[in-house]
């Protein structure tokens, strides 16, 4: 195990310097020049001057050698300074939004997790029954919905028309720090963002639910009169769990473009928003800096995953 | 035991819903909550008034400027000036300062006013207004009240400049070393006006929030707060409005139609003072031949754009000027005559210059008002025999390569962009003239044009108001003739605001201003 979990962070490494290889090349390949990111347009400035700032900057090297400058010091945790924000150092920026983006993709997971299995549970054990077509109506709908789209339309119903929630920020603007108010701003930006994952995961459990029901220790439990419930609950559902959490684990990066969008429309303050902003603003410091912390959420996220599965299931062979 | 399963999930739902009950809901009725820097007039997240090219609706709510314009963008008034003086010659503007403090209670001086204007004409600061400022010989402060700026040659457009200097005080900013201040967190953390709300707190990407200052000079302010909220996209701010989280916002003109006629909401219309033009790459030689410019206005029906896509709130546009004291007689219209426009091409060699190539139309608009509009004119050029491909990329990328020292020009052999037209009809100069050609200024076009260059000094320089409309009047003139640019229209803007708004003046001032909106007098209705 301890060498499968070695190699699994070895590779998720590898992956890591990938990734950054990749955008600072995507960044690269962008039309214009990264040099005018830093300077104003409305101030002039002499070819001289501008070649200056480009040398000061490390813009007059080759490729290759500003992404080593670059990586030597990401390594010490040193990932440059914001250029449209005052100066602000990334990493701290970048550190400054994962609370928020993780509340939100917590409670969204949460969410997800619970009307996942719920509805999945049910519409197994009543199989096709109306609850059974009604919920995979909904999940169909939910993992076909980009989620830029049931953003807006969830805004438009619940903020707009319904009146039952804010229609963006984290807390009342000018109002006192409150619980109440944090869950309230919550709500619906996390319960939109949790549909197309509750989607995929209401699938599996299905699916799974309807393999397992079949099994003979099922029927043994039944045949032992166990209560209907708890065959369910304790036989059954344990059993058909288990692919739910490696699915459970693949959704994050799921999640995590879902809150991009999701961040964006509702102005909440995380990660998403902040990259958003970011590439809007041709920040490349922040663009390259928060697209790696988040890349490298998911891999550890996977890797995470891959190793409870392997501890749960015994049948899973390591190594 | 699926009743246990649901009743589980509602009693879920209930926890969540009682502590969303809990919330404090929308801050007090004596709070004013808007989107100050949603739109084309807004700069959000810019603190520095030195730095802003637009935001000034939300800046001039805590800064104040020595002048201001008046609420219907006619003519210069003052704000922290309680007069002012233009010399005969034009070469002298001598300010008296009102009696006003700083909203930590110091008292404001002619002193804390030459500060200011020597950051403003300090490029070090970071200013953006030290090019426009490059005629002030000097600037004195005789006593405590009296600001004297000279200048080196009369320039009409130094009020317009001053009206976007907004105060600062120098106690709290002369121990920052110049180069560094655009970078200082003083702006967002601790800013010093002189205005009737003063800064409370910056919520990072969230909101701004200003309290009344009770010992303003103006009266003490009716309402409590004032807030701006940032917005990742216009519709969210819509959304707001509609939820009547806030209670003002800028809307694109194809979102109006959904707030008129309802009794909750006031719409403001306004000139957007903003030229909107097909620029000819004057480095192509595609357009060396005037014929073939003037066969671009004639193919485009400018009229029909205007009623179907601008629903008809914009005005053809046949110089850089719609506004009649600006129009001489007898210029021509160019209406919309697509056989004409063959005629010219014809007689151009139009086939031999660039006969069906593909012609890159460069743009910065991206909102699907300006791809509709694009996609006529394709259309319409088409018909012709242009073949433009309109590109639309995102600000910065349009900067890098129309500003580019050495542009590639076949990356934008036509650009569709959009230039300040007034309040002061010399703002079109940085676009024009051959001075202002990169890196020393936005003319992107390359228009190099003796004829236009010396219209545009000479009523930049012309030192007698009453002359200068006839000044402007002949740069029209010239426009209409060689067509620097295939000028389109001058389009209207519009706001939106709460009914129970009362006094609140707000109008689509390009930049956001600054005008005469006296926050003060601000305040929310039952």
């Amino acid at each position: 195990m301890l060498q499968y979990s070695l190699r699994r962070l070895l590779i998720g490494a590898g992956m890591l310097i990938a990734l950054s290889m990749l955008i600072f090349l995507l960044l690269r390949l962008t039309p214009g020049d990264p040099i005018d990111a830093y300077i104003d347009p409305n101030i002039p400035m002499s070819p001289a001057q501008l070649s200056d700032l480009r040398s000061q900057l490390g813009l007059d090297q080759p490729l290759p050698v500003q992404y080593v400058a670059w990586l030597r010091e990401a390594l010490t945790g040193n990932l440059g300074f914001s250029i449209k924000r005052q100066d602000q150092p990334v990493l701290s920026l970048v550190l400054s939004r994962i609370a928020p983006t993780v509340l939100l993709m917590g409670s969204a997971l949460v969410m997800a997790i619970m009307a996942g299995i719920i509805t999945g549970v049910v519409s197994a054990v009543r199989r096709n029954s109306v609850a059974d077509l009604s919920f995979s109506v909904f999940a169909l709908a939910g993992i076909s919905s980009p989620p830029f789209l049931s953003a807006l339309i969830g805004l438009y119903i619940f903020a707009v028309s319904l009146n039952w929630a804010p229609s963006g920020g984290m807390l009342t603007p000018g109002a006192e720090f409150s619980i109440g108010d944090l869950l309230h701003h919550l709500v619906l930006p996390a319960a939109l963002l949790s549909i197309a994952q509750a989607a995929l995961i209401m699938r599996y459990t299905r699916a799974s639910m309807l393999e397992v029901l079949n099994q003979d220790y099922v029927r043994t439990a039944r045949a032992k009169g166990v209560k209907e419930f708890w065959v369910i609950a304790k036989h059954a559902l344990r059993n058909a769990l288990l692919p739910v959490v490696t699915l459970i684990g693949s959704t994050i990066g799921l999640a995590i473009g879902g809150a991009i969008f999701i961040e964006s429309v509702f102005n909440w303050p995380g990660m998403g928003l902040l990259l958003v902003n970011a590439v809007e603003t041709r920040d490349y410091p922040v663009i390259m800096g928060s697209t790696l912390i988040i890349g490298a959420c998911v891999i550890v996220v996977n890797l995470l995953t891959d190793i409870t599965y392997a501890v749960i299931d015994p049948r899973i062979k390591v190594g | 035991m699926k009743l246990r399963i649901i009743a589980s999930a509602l009693a879920i739902s209930v926890a969540l819903a009682g502590a969303a009950g809990l919330s404090t809901g929308p801050a007090q009725a004596a709070t004013l909550s808007g989107g100050f820097d949603v739109g084309p007039g807004g700069f959000q997240g810019n603190f520095n008034p030195l730095a802003a090219t637009a935001g000034f609706t939300w800046l001039s709510v805590y800064f104040e400027p020595l002048v201001a314009y008046d609420e219907k963008l006619q003519k210069v008034v003052g704000v922290l000036a309680d007069s002012y003086e233009v010399s005969a010659d034009q070469l002298t503007y001598t300010f008296k300062l009102a009696d006003a403090k700083w909203h930590d209670g110091k008292p404001l001086t002619s002193k804390d006013a030459k500060f200011t204007m020597g950051l403003a004409m300090d490029a070090r600061s970071g200013s953006v207004l030290a090019a426009r400022l490059k005629a002030i010989a000097s600037v004195e402060a005789p006593d405590e009240h009296t600001l004297v700026v000279k200048l080196s040659a009369p320039s009409a457009s130094t009020l317009d400049t001053m009206t976007k200097v907004m105060m600062l005080p120098e106690h709290a900013l002369a121990a920052i070393p110049v180069d560094q201040l655009a970078k200082n967190s003083w702006w967002s953390t601790a800013p010093i006006g002189t205005g009737p709300f003063k800064f409370t707190k910056y919520v990072t990407d969230q909101y701004v929030e200003l309290a009344a200052n009770i010992d303003y000079r103006g009266g003490k302010p009716a309402l409590e707060r004032v807030i701006n909220r940032y917005f990742a996209n216009p519709a969210a701010a819509i959304a707001a409005l509609r939820a009547g989280e806030i209670q003002f916002t800028y809307v694109d003109s194809n979102d109006v139609s959904t707030f008129k006629g309802d009794e909750a909401f006031k719409v403001i219309e306004g000139d957007s003072y903003v030229v909107n033009y097909l620029g000819f790459n004057h480095e192509s030689p595609i357009w060396k031949d005037v014929r073939v410019r003037q066969a671009v206005m004639y193919a485009i029906n400018r009229d029909a754009i205007i009623q179907s896509l601008y629903a008809g709130a914009a005005k053809p546009a046949n110089c850089a000027y719609v506004v009649d004291q600006l129009i001489p007689q007898g210029i021509d219209t160019y209406g919309y005559d697509p056989e004409k426009a063959k005629k010219l091409l014809e007689e151009a060699g139009w086939a031999d210059i660039n006969g069906d190539k593909p012609i890159t139309l460069l743009t910065y608009y991206t909102t699907p008002l300006a791809t509709n509009v694009l996609a006529a004119v394709q259309a319409m050029l088409a018909q012709v025999g242009i073949n433009v491909v309109p590109r639309a990329v995102d600000t910065p990328t349009y900067n890098s390569i129309v500003l580019n020292p050495k542009p590639d020009v076949a990356q934008f052999q036509m650009v569709y962009a959009g230039l300040q037209n007034g309040p002061d009809a010399g703002s079109i100069n940085v676009g024009l003239n051959e001075k202002q050609i990169p890196p020393a200024g936005p003319n992107v076009v390359r228009a190099r044009m003796p004829e236009l260059n010396s219209a545009l000094d000479a009523a930049l320089a012309e030192p007698d108001a009453s002359k200068r409309d006839a000044r402007y009047q002949d740069v029209c003139k010239v426009m209409n003739a060689n067509l620097p640019w295939a000028t389109m229209w001058v389009a209207n803007r519009y706001g939106v605001v709460s009914s129970k708004l009362k006094d609140f003046i707000w109008t689509p001032a390009p930049g956001g201003g600054p005008y005469a909106a006296h926050p003060e007098k601000w305040s929310i209705g039952e």
